[in-house]
């Protein structure tokens, strides 16, 4: 092309003038005198800049320069584009979904704010009444895992979904051309839509099976059931329809079974109309249930299986030949004659891994009628077989299989066997692992899928015969993840997404015709048939003979999940590692739980309590032998542990995809010898001194009968309250008046009966101790997770703690007595001591105690700047930009529930847990002020909440609710023990609890009127 | 003050046939003379062992209050015990300088600068605590009632906390110009005797222009009456104060009506004890055996004797008192006390505070300063632990079992314990060698009246009128010598 253009930049330079062509370059067209200036001497002293002036200039401008380089800390926040209709800031979306991580599985509420899951909740909708325990109120938080696989890898290199898809996809095809077995090895998803598409899945590549697994194997009942009944699933329980409930080693409180009984155990547990529960409990282990339980008898598990065999041959009126000692069996006799007399009432239920047991529970509730006990909707929540995971490896092993894709597992962790599973996994061409986060599986997997959590995808779960929930995600898959699901259809070819497929599937099978927008809604649907199961009638004699014979060889270790860890799969969780256990109250670890007189025999009992100068408390090491495994665990001695039995928990021990802070305690997967959770052990004491990290260093009550009032079902029906809840009397002048009077009052009662006033009362007996509370307060409230050694330091952060006490002597009752009876100094001297330590077998009470929000409270008071004062809403506030730390308030409070920030807990590298990342902060309530180093801290009353419910009114232009109001730990108690609300508001139900004859002040002599109340725990003792 | 006439059976205050010269040399000697090798030891020692708690303060300020032992059951431990103890030791100055002035004690005049300056070092090492102890101490001016923009934030009245604000800071300003009041005619003494013109300068500027005129000593003698008057109420209230801390809480052990005289009579009983430490090196090492004798350190002994049995008596009381009242929570509180896990610091204490000062029943002990100096140290290692068992045995079990710890100290607990004692040290040893150590002027006036020479020529007849003189004394020791 030509280049004969030419550019001007205006008239004057297309036409050319001569007068300003030689101006044309020059970019002053005047003259700037600069020599002349700067020549003559004179005009530069004269000038207006003086050298001075220059100075200043110059010093200013490098100040402002270096100013200007100096940058704050930039906290990115970046608006949205475009408004997402729904998204308010500052206003919190819920969704309902479900959790099915193979472990829990529950209907749950997510709260987002600003498009992030902060909190679950318990999804009220759903009426089968499976509350989220302490495990899935922590679930949001391995959201926000920073150990999470952000991105599919092969053999250890990140790539493209693409890429990993069509590899896979075509070596299943080659693989099914060569005829080449293809295991899918999935946890219990229990979903409806899963199994059809495995199905599909099946169909397409023919040479493939689907095999299930459950890391803690309830496969003896699942047997038994489907010997029975003829399905793969679990009888349900409703313990709140049984007045007597007989369990035989299960810890139906617990793990047992899926867990989720517990809400049904309140109902029965709190007295009306003059009855409650009677629950009888033979265990080895002290577990949680067991705890709760009217009477608990220590047992091994030989002879719990004895136990079974001796009950159900009484109830037959046949007789069998046990070698129980007769204390036991007058206590079985007794226990079969009130089964007999509840009749449909009854329910007996049991944990032991034994085809036979099960068989024989299932066969006597059958023969109670048992109104509790329900095969027609089972539990779909396990489904895993011994037998054929044995199998599996055998033929891995032989170089059989030609893939092996896992999803939701992790075998490599969890399996006995788990070398010799690595070791088979290494001869299969085709190893894909579909995982959270890089976990010992992962490491022998060629294809490693970066899974999503739940609250990034879809699903559904039918937990129980005909009541089916939905998954939704609650936000964008942070990472770039691909669900099983999707991945199967990508692998078939399929173009539809899971989604879609999940839609379809529902719209064809599980809706009925009903709304799919609306269950996804309420995030449940329920639709039972009421078919009875078809029973098949077994010949059972041979599992009682089998059962009576059983012999226990030497000591029996009984391995189980812990409350807080479960099966192990959220180790890496901060706020589950620094839950302490309801029993031990030991954080950070497991142990080998084991009876006192075991351990002086064994050499294992520590001197001292075995505390030392700071109060933590130390533990000896034993070496334990299982069939030739030997591990090295620290012991704990466990009141209530049956003697020549040991207690181990599963879920520690993690070695990878875990952060190095959270790798605490031992595996005990590899002593699951035969997925039979009682193994015979050897136990020998070792070198070595273990420090425990435990938020309770004092296990008795010390007669102190006031802190945890309780009674008798017999004197609370038939005794006026003042002799079971008297009243608590002060002396004024020498007459004893009661200490609610005024006339004993330091200060000038004001009323408080004009607007909202809120109070919280805690049932004792309806409390489990489950902690899910717990873990509810510390997502709510933001408090902070300080790790094993503060926590060893008694500093925990808990808001909410569930104070354990044992009884010293054989009951509570005992203790006061014993303490009443004390005369003289010497004798006080002896006996105060003795009662620091729990009995052998001892009582057990759980007392949930957060702040009780004392009217005239000591902490107020004593504050130098009223950092901390009192609303007229009954809440102790707590200013935390105001304190300054002098921690006078915490030593004033005689419940000890102030929290001291000893150190900055959030963004600190020494306390390296959730809030000192990005990722992990993004689980922070924006609500509640993150506190900084130096301020005192407790529980609110979740003021946050009660604002927002009434703001929430007030923008509706309504009255607030009945029992609209709520706090974190009463919206996540399944199970009625903690209710809160308005007293001035009388339709509200703590109003009754109020007023109910049960309900008393914790350490009211001090005259310092909490809004907190307890209700007296009334204990069934007699039997039916 | 003038010379009154005192009875021959009273025995000399002011011994060594001492003129009025004499005693202003003896005074000024320190000041002017130069530090021995001893002195730069011990202050070298006290000098590091104050960076030492200074490194520890910066700690403990820079990471959290977390560096020290502390936990959610026991929320105060050394920190609050050392202020106890601290604002203890200081109450004996004050009484010894206002109470017993007021009481025409004249004994107290060879004893009450340096008590004074002990009170004034020592509240300032309690004063650090309430500060330090803070999880956020540089806000600890909110305590104070200043008009502020925070809002309508004010101070919380009711909380002994801030009474402790006030007593402190009231004692240690009453304490301070009372004691500077007295130091003014001997800073002009030592400013006129001064020949470099670097001291001389300092010195007249501290004695704020003392002139020596009759106005001067009558308005002297005027403001010390009144500020012996304003501090004595102090010596009550202070500890009565602090004891507020403990009494008004409602904590068993600390719920306590007998606290304020109880703590009061602590307060004195380490207070003397610790005078009685620092006076006994002193007088030894300043040359002042002759002012500060054996009879000051006898009446100081007894001091203790009575007040470490009142004391006792408290602490039997409070036994007492726990059984009496039928409180499950109190009985328990005290048996934990004597037989719990801390009973090693309540039977240390008990024995430190209650069974040590009764040697000195005894004539013999309480005359000899070896054994004086023992019990001294004795009983300030009881008193510490009167406060740390008051604390940290009531807090670490009180009502609910399920919060019972323990309590036990860390390195940094220790180092700024240590830190204040090497603090206190170094400001004791820079006063020492800095400001008259005994009040001359005052002495100065007792001296006819109860000096040894006076007494000893109004004894035997002679006229007293020019005995004081430098001349007088030389020519009679002159005598003396030819006696001989």
């Amino acid at each position: 092309m030509s280049t004969s253009k030419t550019y001007w930049k205006n008239i004057a330079d297309l036409k050319s003038n001569p007068e300003l062509d030689p101006n044309r370059h020059n970019e002053f067209v005047e003259h700037i005198p600069v020599d002349e200036f700067l020549g003559d001497k004179g005009t530069l002293e004269n000038s207006q800049t003086s050298r001075r002036d220059f100075l200043k200039y110059v010093g200013f401008s490098t100040a402002a320069a270096t100013l200007a380089a100096c940058e704050g800390p930039v906290i990115k926040s970046i608006p949205y584009v475009v408004q997402p209709e729904s998204i308010v800031p500052g206003i919190a979306n819920y969704y309902a979904t479900s959790i099915a991580n193979g472990y829990d599985f529950a209907s749950v509420l997510v709260k987002t704010r600003e498009g992030r899951p902060i909190l679950i909740n318990n999804n009220k909708l759903d009426q089968s009444g499976v509350g989220a325990n302490a495990r899935v109120n922590a679930s949001v938080l391995d959201l926000y895992d920073s150990q999470r696989l952000k991105a599919p890898q092969i053999s250890g290199t990140p790539t493209s979904w693409v890429t990993f898809n069509s590899e896979i996809g075509q070596k299943l095809n080659d693989l099914t051309a060569q005829l080449k077995p293809i295991v899918l090895l999935t946890q219990t998803f229990a979903s409806p839509s899963t199994t059809a598409l495995v199905n599909e899945f099946l169909s397409k590549f023919p040479s493939a099976k689907h095999l299930t697994y459950d890391t803690i194997s309830q496969s003896a009942a699942l047997d038994a059931f489907e010997q029975r009944y003829g399905k793969r699933a679990m009888a349900d329980y409703d313990f709140s329809k049984a007045l007597l409930i007989v369990s035989i080693g299960a810890d139906f409180l617990g793990d047992w079974q899926g867990g989720g009984f517990d809400g049904g155990y309140s109902k029965s547990r709190m007295p009306q109309n003059g009855m409650m529960s009677r629950h009888v409990q033979f265990e080895s282990n002290m577990s949680l249930t067991g705890a709760n339980a009217d009477k608990r008898i220590p047992l091994k598990p030989a002879q719990q299986k004895q136990v079974l065999a001796a009950l159900y041959a009484k109830l037959k009126g046949t007789s069998v030949q046990t070698n129980l000692s007769e204390s036991v069996l007058s206590t079985v006799n007794q226990t079969a004659k009130s089964l007999q007399k509840s009749g449909s009432n009854a329910v007996v239920v049991t944990g032991l891994d034994d085809v036979d047991a099960q068989a024989l529970v299932l066969e006597i509730n059958t023969l109670l009628g048992s109104k509790a006990f329900n095969p027609n909707a089972p539990l779909l929540v396990r489904s895993g077989s011994n037998a054929a995971m044995t199998e599996l490896v055998k033929e891995m092993n032989s170089g059989l299989i030609g893939a092996v894709i896992m999803a939701g597992v992790n075998p490599s962790y969890t399996l006995p066997n788990a070398t010799e599973f690595n070791d088979a996994l290494a001869k299969v061409d085709l190893t894909v692992s579909f995982s959270l986060k890089a976990d010992e599986t992962a490491a022998n997997v060629k294809y490693l899928a970066a899974a999503p959590h739940y609250l990034e995808s879809w699903g559904d779960v039918e937990r129980k015969a005909g009541h089916f929930g939905l998954i939704q995600p609650a936000i964008r898959p942070l990472f770039d993840t691909l669900q099983f699901q999707d991945a199967l259809l990508a692998w078939m070819g399929s173009a539809v997404t899971y989604y879609s497929y999940l839609k379809t599937y529902w719209t064809e099978n599980v809706l009925n015709g009903s709304e799919w927008n609306q269950a996804l809604h309420d995030g449940c649907f329920t639709n039972e048939t009421t078919s009875t199961a078809q029973e098949q009638t077994l010949d059972l004699s041979n599992s009682v003979a089998a059962l009576a014979s059983a012999q226990d060889q030497g000591m029996a270790l009984i391995l189980y999940p812990k409350i807080g860890m479960g099966d192990g799969q959220q180790a890496n969780n901060p706020w589950l590692q620094e839950f302490p256990d309801p029993l031990t109250r030991v954080t950070w670890d497991n142990y080998l739980t084991m009876a006192i007189s075991d351990a002086k025999e064994l050499g294992l009992f520590m001197e001292t309590d075995g505390t030392d100068a700071t109060g933590g408390l130390n533990g000896r090491y034993a070496e334990i032998t299982v069939n030739g495994k030997t591990l090295k665990a620290p012991v704990i001695i466990q009141p209530g542990q049956a003697k020549g039995t040991v207690g181990l928990s599963f879920g520690y021990g993690r070695s990878a995809g875990v952060k190095e802070e959270l790798q605490t305690g031992v595996n005990a997967y590899p002593l699951y010898d035969g997925f039979n959770a009682t193994q015979t052990v050897t136990v020998k004491a070792v070198e070595g001194k273990h420090e425990f990290a435990c938020v309770q260093l004092h296990n008795t009550l010390m007669g102190r009968g006031d802190i945890i009032k309780e009674t008798t079902l017999e004197v609370f029906n038939t005794k006026s309250a003042k002799e079971w809840n008297a009243m608590t009397m002060v002396s004024l002048n020498h007459v004893e008046t009661p200490v609610d009077s005024p006339d004993v009052d330091l200060w000038d009662e004001f009323d408080r009966s004009i607007g909202h006033h809120f109070n919280l009362s805690v049932d004792l007996n309806a409390c489990t101790g489950c902690g899910a509370c717990v873990i509810a307060c510390h997502a709510e409230n933001n408090v902070p997770v300080v790790g094993k050694e503060e926590i060893r330091r008694s500093r925990d952060m808990h808001w909410l703690r569930i104070d354990r006490y044992y009884s010293s002597e054989d009951t509570f009752g005992g203790d006061d007595e014993r303490k009443d009876n004390i005369s003289g100094l010497s004798d006080s001297l002896s006996v105060f001591g003795k009662m620091e330590l729990p009995s052998e077998n001892p009582q057990v009470a759980f007392q949930p105690i957060m702040c009780q929000h004392c009217n005239h409270a000591p902490c107020e008071t004593v504050c130098p700047v009223a950092a901390t004062s009192h609303s007229k809403q009954g809440q102790n506030h707590m200013a935390y930009n105001r304190c300054v730390g002098t921690r006078y308030c915490a030593n004033n409070c005689p419940y000890k529930v102030r929290r001291f920030n000893w150190f900055l807990y959030n963004n600190n590298d020494q306390f390296d847990y959730h809030m000192n990342d990005d990722l992990g902060r993004m689980v922070i309530n924006p609500d509640v002020t993150v506190r900084s180093r130096g301020v005192m801290e407790k529980c609110s009353m979740c003021i946050q909440m009660t604002q927002k419910t009434i703001l929430d009114a007030k923008r509706d232009g309504r009255v607030v609710k009945t029992d609209e109001f709520q706090t974190a730990c009463s919206s996540a108690c399944n199970n009625g023990a903690l209710v809160f609300g308005d007293i001035n508001e009388k339709t509200n139900q703590i109003v009754a609890k109020k007023n109910d004859e049960r309900a008393y002040y914790l350490l009211d002599h001090i005259g310092t009127k909490p809004n907190v109340m307890y209700q007296v725990k009334v204990r069934n003792t007699k039997e039916v | 003050m003038a010379s009154h006439y005192e009875a021959p059976i009273r025995r000399p205050l002011v011994t060594g046939e001492k003129s009025y010269h004499d005693v202003t040399v003896d005074v000024a000697r320190p000041v002017e003379g130069k530090a021995n090798k001893q002195w730069w030891i011990v202050f070298s020692i006290a000098l590091t062992a104050f960076m030492w708690g200074v490194g520890c303060i910066i700690y403990t300020i820079g990471t959290g209050v977390g560096v020290w032992g502390l936990n959610k059951t026991v929320g105060w431990a050394w920190d609050i015990t050392n202020f106890v103890w601290w604002v203890g030791i200081g109450h004996a100055g004050t009484l010894i300088s206002a109470v017993l002035l007021l009481f025409r004690q004249k004994w107290r005049m060879a004893i009450n600068r340096s008590a004074e300056a002990m009170t004034i070092f020592s509240v300032i090492q309690a004063g650090l605590f309430p500060i330090i102890h803070m999880g956020r101490p540089w806000l600890a001016y909110w305590v104070l009632p200043i008009p502020n923009q925070f809002g309508s934030l004010w101070v919380n009245f009711n909380s002994p906390l801030l009474w402790d604000v006030f007593a402190i800071s009231t004692y240690l300003s009453v304490s301070l110009v009372f004691w500077w009041t007295g130091l003014l005619p001997d800073f002009a003494m030592i400013r006129d005797r001064a020949v470099k013109p670097f001291q001389k300068k300092i010195y007249s500027l501290l004695s704020f222009g003392w002139s020596g005129r009759a106005k001067d000593w009558q308005r002297f003698e005027e403001v010390s009456l009144v500020l012996a008057g304003l501090a004595t109420p102090l010596v009550l209230s202070v500890h009565t104060i602090v004891s507020f801390d403990f009494a008004t809480s409602v904590i068993p052990g600390w719920h306590t009506t007998i606290f304020p005289p109880y703590f009061v009579a602590g307060a004195i009983f380490s207070g003397f004890a610790m005078v009685n430490t620092l006076l006994i090196i002193m007088r030894k090492v300043c040359n002042l055996e002759d002012y500060i004798t054996v009879q000051h350190i006898e009446l100081m002994n007894i001091v203790i004797m009575i007040t470490g049995s009142i004391v006792g008596v408290a602490y039997i009381t409070e036994l007492f008192i726990a059984w009496y009242s039928g409180v499950e929570y109190e009985q328990y509180a005290f048996l934990n006390r004597a037989t719990g896990p801390y009973a090693w610091a309540y039977w240390c204490m008990m024995s430190c505070n209650v069974f040590s000062p009764q040697f000195m029943w005894f004539k013999r002990l309480r005359t000899s300063i070896m054994f004086s100096f023992f019990i001294s140290i004795i009983v300030n290692i009881g008193m510490w632990f009167e406060r740390f068992v008051i604390i940290v045995t009531s807090l670490h079990r009180d009502y609910l079992p399920s919060s019972w710890t323990m309590f036990s100290p860390t390195f940094v607990d220790i180092g700024i314990f240590i830190g204040t004692i090497g603090f206190f040290f170094v400001l004791f040893l820079l006063y020492a060698r800095t400001f008259p150590v005994i009040a001359q002027a005052e002495v100065k006036t007792i001296l006819k009246s109860s000096g040894q020479r006076y007494k000893r020529l109004r004894e035997s007849g002679e006229s007293l009128v020019g005995a004081g003189s430098v001349d007088a004394v030389t020519a009679d020791k002159a005598k003396k010598k030819s006696k001989k």
